[in-house]
């Protein structure tokens, strides 16, 4: 099952539970608009190239669409439409005033000059600017775009309507963009772990933490959950990992990754795969780097206790069935990493608003906005006895059926 | 129903069989009333209703009044009117009856196809079944209460 199969099964399968009936059922899963455009190029070296891009709004009863724009050799309309899908639920859980969208360019930006990928970047909002917009449709940093990316959105966007730093986030600090935006997935992952301490009994300090990636939310988790007092016993990026089960010394392993661009070949621990450090012995697995990693066969061995998606979509619904069985708590990926989306929202808040945030409103604005979802989830997971992951789908139907349901068909 | 029947075996069932006819209008039997005949629609054409409610316009070939012969009780189901002149045949259910207790070849072949015709007819009342309890759920309105049951 691919990670775009996988959303539609949990949504399903929530919907199932519901009983909402196929109709309504096919109501919300259908997309509002899918858009796809050629994005035609001339590169640096005067050849001419052509390019697939897709824009998919999948539902906009909550308010504006909101989602990445990413730039992978993989983007197709079917994924793209999935992942939309998936921004309506994350959205929906965090309780933001947005729908949900995606989209992207099928290209290996890794081949492009920086001149390249402004001119693609540009060109694909001349295509698509009249469907995006601060109140229609908002675009976000996604796999292989940036804040110099958003920038650019930014910028061709406003020669059409006039000055328009809301109309994509995750800009450039100096240009419009928050305080706060790039720890808010790690940020968001720390709440979630302190909110999941308080029930399980299982508090941050002291716990022994798995990370897998050290990217953009793998890194700042691992410094969070630190400076929480928690212990990270393994983390890893793609060149390699390293393990210590008596606890990482966590500023050094920064100063390591900073100057050979790796966490590989840290020396305040062994050598460790990424299979290793996912069935090895912690606490808490924070998945935060691909879909899928989290198979059957993986999720019989993981030695956790609770897994924390930080990814979209780290495992397979064969592995979350084996969790289940074994009792494994996982929080899903909609709940887990929902932090990001939120510092966009804020963004977009302070940019409408004309204002900037100081780094502490936006990370008790945050802490409110992650702890009532979480704990709406977990109220619905109590009372009706459902695991997280349906529980949160659960939440996020029920709050996009009542909009619709409100504004009418 | 005759499918599958051979010269004599036709015979042997048409020994059984009186033709009939009936004009437009008039009434074949009354729902609840005893059913003692299975009726073959040669031409023309019989209005079927139940409480009132239309089931079916049978014409040419069709089949009716089976359940008389092969369900308890032997009570007609349903009422016939003659919707556009017939004629028709009519076998009498307690010499079919017989002739199936003989393991008569002709009659246990008429079982056989209406067997299949009445497998036909519960095919369609189960799509109709699923796309009348689907229809309940389709409203906005019952999305709502549903949403309402679950109170977030």
């Amino acid at each position: 099952m691919t990670s775009a199969e996988a959303t539609a099964h949990y949504f399903k399968k929530a919907a199932r539970i519901m009983d909402v009936g196929e109709r309504i059922e096919t109501l919300l899963a259908a997309p509002l608009r899918e858009v796809k455009v050629q994005v035609s190029i001339e590169l640096d070296n005067g050849e001419i190239r052509t390019f697939n891009g897709y824009r998919v709004q999948h539902d906009n009863a909550r308010g504006p669409m909101k989602g990445g724009l990413r730039y992978h050799p993989l983007v197709d309309a079917d994924e793209t439409l999935s992942l939309a899908s998936l921004m309506t639920w994350k959205t929906a859980v965090v309780n933001l005033p947005y729908g949900g969208a995606k989209g992207g360019i099928c290209v290996d930006p890794t081949g492009l000059s920086s001149k390249e990928l402004e001119r693609l970047t540009r060109k694909f909002v001349d295509q698509i600017q009249d469907i995006i917009g601060p109140t229609r449709d908002i675009p976000a940093p996604d796999v292989n775009t940036n804040p110099q990316v958003m920038a650019w959105i930014m910028d061709q966007y406003s020669k059409y309507h006039g000055h328009s730093p809301a109309v994509v986030t995750g800009k450039p600090i100096d240009l419009y963009g928050s305080r706060g935006r790039e720890a808010a997935t790690g940020r968001g992952l720390l709440y979630i772990a302190r909110e999941i301490a308080r029930d399980v009994g299982l508090p941050v300090k002291g716990t022994r933490f798995a990370i897998q990636g050290f990217g953009n939310v793998g890194s700042h988790a691992a410094r969070l959950i630190h400076e929480d007092g928690g212990i990270i016993v393994a983390v890893n990026d793609v060149n390699g990992g390293v393990k210590n089960p008596k606890g990482l010394d966590v500023p050094a392993l920064f100063d390591h990754a900073r100057k050979t661009g790796s966490v590989k070949g840290f020396n305040g621990g062994s050598p460790c795969g990424t299979e290793e450090l996912l069935t090895c012995d912690c606490d808490v697995l924070i998945p935060a780097a691909m879909g899928g990693v989290l198979t059957k066969s993986v999720a019989a061995e993981v030695r956790a206790k609770i897994v924390l998606e930080g990814a979209n979509a780290p495992c397979t619904p064969e592995a979350d069935e084996v969790f289940e069985k074994r009792g494994v708590l996982v929080v899903p990926d909609i709940l887990a990493n929902a932090g990001g989306v939120t510092v966009s929202y804020f963004e977009w808040v302070q940019n409408l608003q004309h204002v900037t945030w100081d780094e502490d409103r936006v990370t008790t604005e945050l802490e409110k906005l992650m702890r009532e979802a979480y704990e709406r989830v977990a109220n619905i997971s109590r009372t009706r006895k459902l695991p997280l992951r349906t529980s949160a789908y659960v939440l996020a139907i029920g709050r996009v059926g009542k909009a619709t349901v409100l504004r009418g068909i | 129903m005759c499918k599958g029947l051979t010269t004599d075996e036709a015979k042997q069932l048409a020994s059984i069989a009186v033709e009939a006819s009936a004009k437009r209008g008039e009434k074949l039997f009354d729902e609840g009333a005893p059913g003692d005949s299975i009726i073959v629609v040669l031409e023309g054409k019989v209005d079927i209703v139940r409480s009132g409610q239309s089931l079916a316009q049978l014409g040419e070939g069709s089949v009716f009044g089976e359940m008389s012969l092969l369900g308890e009780g032997g009570k007609r189901t349903a009422t016939a009117t003659v919707a556009d002149d017939v004629k028709m045949l009519k076998i009498d259910a307690k010499k079919f009856q017989g002739l199936l207790a003989k393991n008569d070849l002709a009659a246990l072949k008429v079982v056989t196809n209406l067997a299949q015709v009445m497998s036909k007819r519960l095919l369609a009342m189960n799509d109709k079944l699923i796309e009348s309890t689907k229809g309940k759920k389709d409203g906005l309105g019952e999305f709502q209460k549903i949403l309402n049951d679950w109170s977030f």
